[in-house]
């Protein structure tokens, strides 16, 4: 492991560029999947507490459009296994300044899942703040949503950033605000092995509904398919993007290196040994870049939350797994870009590369 | 290990700088190949020693063209020393690790250092020695596995005439010790440690002598 420090010190310079290019590729790629991973996370999250089934108007493509009638919750409520059954209605608006915000209008056996931090929950004609809205709109006493003024009751706390930047209010008046009577029923149940028969039974209520599980619905949920697929595309490029730097890089040191390789040749060391220094090479680099990459996507983060531009909807989640996914893509990016210049240089007769290249 | 060159034609593009090259080196000899510049001694000195494919024709190695010689890194490794006119030591490496890189047996490193004289230059450098002693352990390196035959390319071009006598010197001391030499060079000297002279001219072999 000597020797593949030793070349990397003396190319200084193109080392650093190798470096620095992998370590924007591999951030990239980082934050784009933490961020978008964090997305779909927060919202199943906030869909899954106390909610086992989820209950939409349907055949309908958002959360967002759904429209069902919230007096079906009543029966939902007396099912057989059903715990607990809670109404929102889910919507955005202005709020203050705030060009748009999460509004959350849920029924009275909802307001138990928030943890109050100051003041009481809203009855009609007053609101609750997330604590992160509540600090960017500097402790309003009051605030105006979509020209409507409400009192501010009280304000929570959520580690979900879609609700800790956003607005809770009670049914009624958010049935105002959007004109309609319910967003979704959340279900919690008894016995998650009673779910199979209160789908049937919440099903066979109305043609007008459709429940699933909360898994299934996440599982199925065309946003979370389109975040996923986006930051999937861009991912990709921030992968291909990653290899053409190191393709072309690498390329730059074999061509740098040709007398070099052609010398090692020369004395009986085989195209194979090379590659494999090479690959040393680049591998460290890679090593290097990810730690470095993995440290400042934390970092960025950390202050992308604490942002009060993104009111605490953007919240990056680097997990286990992708911090293994990233490493697997980071290796194969520096192996792949440095193997396709060495292979063509090893094709190369040693004599001509001493004599094509400097030393 | 006899080397037989057989119909050796190269073109480097549509320039043709071998025509029909045939000669054998005997084993264990001290071979001169002379002639003025650009009569082909580089290229035919490549193509001998496995680091060049010849356009045309083949060489033998004890009757066995490169195709059948295996693994040919290996053989080169094992059979062929080669030293430029140049040292092209690796300028990150020490003189030791230069000589230690292709070394099969790490022993004879400092053994050749000993009998090099450069033992006491082991960690330097090559830009933090003088080019005799690089040129020294340039010559190292092309002994360090013992082979059959050791090719040399103008291997003092670059040396003061003290300096190229040393190497000529060393050359002989090896060469009496069974290994083979084959160096190509404009200097007339060489001719007092060869057994035979090849003289080239414009791509082929003009005359073989002593
Ligand atoms: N890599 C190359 N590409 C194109 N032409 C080359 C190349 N190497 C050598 N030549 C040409 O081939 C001819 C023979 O060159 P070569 O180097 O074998 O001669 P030489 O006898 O070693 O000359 P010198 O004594 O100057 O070293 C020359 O005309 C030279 O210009
Ligand atoms: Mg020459």
């Amino acid at each position: 492991m000597i020797t593949p420090l030793k070349a990397l010190r003396k190319n200084r310079f193109k080392t650093s560029l190798i470096f620095v290019s992998m370590s924007v590729s591999i951030a990239a790629i980082f934050l784009i999947s933490a961020i978008s991973g964090g997305v779909v996370s927060m919202y199943s999250a906030m869909l899954k507490t106390d909610g086992d089934i989820i209950v939409t108007q349907k055949g309908i493509a958002d959360t967002f459009f759904s429209d069902i009638n919230r007096s079906l919750n009543d029966t939902v409520m007396n099912m057989v296994g059903v715990k607990e059954s809670s109404v929102l209605i889910l919507g955005a608006a202005p709020v203050d300044t705030l060009p748009i915000v999460g509004i959350y209008g849920v029924s009275e056996n909802r307001f138990k899942s928030y943890s109050l931090k100051q003041g009481s929950i809203p009855s009609q004609g007053e609101v609750m703040l997330g604590s992160k809205i509540y600090e960017t709109l500097k402790h309003p006493k009051t605030v105006t949503l979509s020209k409507k003024e409400f009192r501010v009751s009280g304000v929570f706390k959520s580690r979900i950033g879609f609700e800790d930047g956003g607005v809770v209010m009670n049914l009624v008046d958010a049935g105002e605000l959007f004109h309609k009577s319910a967003s979704i029923f959340l279900v919690s149940l008894n016995d998650l092995s009673q779910s199979d028969a209160v789908l049937k039974e919440v099903n066979l209520l109305s043609s007008e509904i459709e429940a699933k599980t909360t898994e299934n619905f996440i599982d199925s949920y065309n946003q979370f398919k389109i975040i996923k697929t986006s930051s999937d595309v861009i991912g990709a490029m921030a992968f291909l993007m990653g290899i053409l730097g190191i393709v072309s890089m690498m390329s730059m040191v074999v061509s740098d290196r040709k007398a070099e390789f052609g010398i090692m040749r020369s004395i009986g060391l085989s195209s194979s040994t090379i590659i494999f220094k090479l690959l040393s090479e680049t591998l460290i680099i890679a090593l290097a870049a990810y730690a470095v990459a993995l440290g400042t996507s934390f970092g960025i983060l950390e202050l992308i939350e604490n942002a009060d531009k993104f009111q605490g909807y953007i919240n990056g989640e680097i997990t286990v797994t992708l911090m293994i996914n990233v490493l697997i893509v980071s290796v194969v990016m520096a192996l792949v870009g440095t193997f396709l210049p060495a292979f063509y240089a090893s094709r190369i007769d040693p004599m001509s590369l001493i004599q094509r290249g400097g030393a | 290990m006899k080397i037989e060159a057989l119909g050796i034609e190269h073109f480097y593009g549509h320039e043709k700088v071998l025509n029909g090259v045939d000669i054998t080196i005997t084993p264990g000899s001290f071979t001169a190949i002379i002639g003025e510049s650009g009569s082909g001694k580089t290229t035919l000195l490549s193509i001998l020693s496995t680091l060049l494919q010849p356009t045309f024709g083949n060489v033998q190695y004890d009757g066995k063209i490169l195709s059948e010689l295996g693994n040919i890194d290996r053989f080169r490794r094992t059979n062929i020393g080669f030293v430029f006119q140049f040292h092209y030591l690796i300028s990150y490496l020490t003189l030791r690790e230069n000589i230690a890189l292709g070394a099969i047996e790490e022993s004879r490193v400092d053994s050749l250092l000993e009998s090099l004289g450069i033992s006491n230059l082991s960690h330097r450098y090559s830009d933090e020695v003088s080019g005799g002693e690089r040129q020294r352990a340039a010559i190292a390196r092309a002994l360090v596995n013992a082979p059959s035959v050791v090719f040399a390319d103008e291997p003092t071009g670059n040396l003061d005439s003290k300096n190229a006598l040393g190497v000529y010197e060393l050359f002989r001391e090896f060469s009496l010790q069974g290994t083979g030499f084959v160096v190509a060079s404009h200097d007339k000297k060489i001719a007092d440690y060869a057994d035979v002279i090849i003289e080239m001219e414009d791509g082929v072999v003009k005359k073989v002598y002593k």
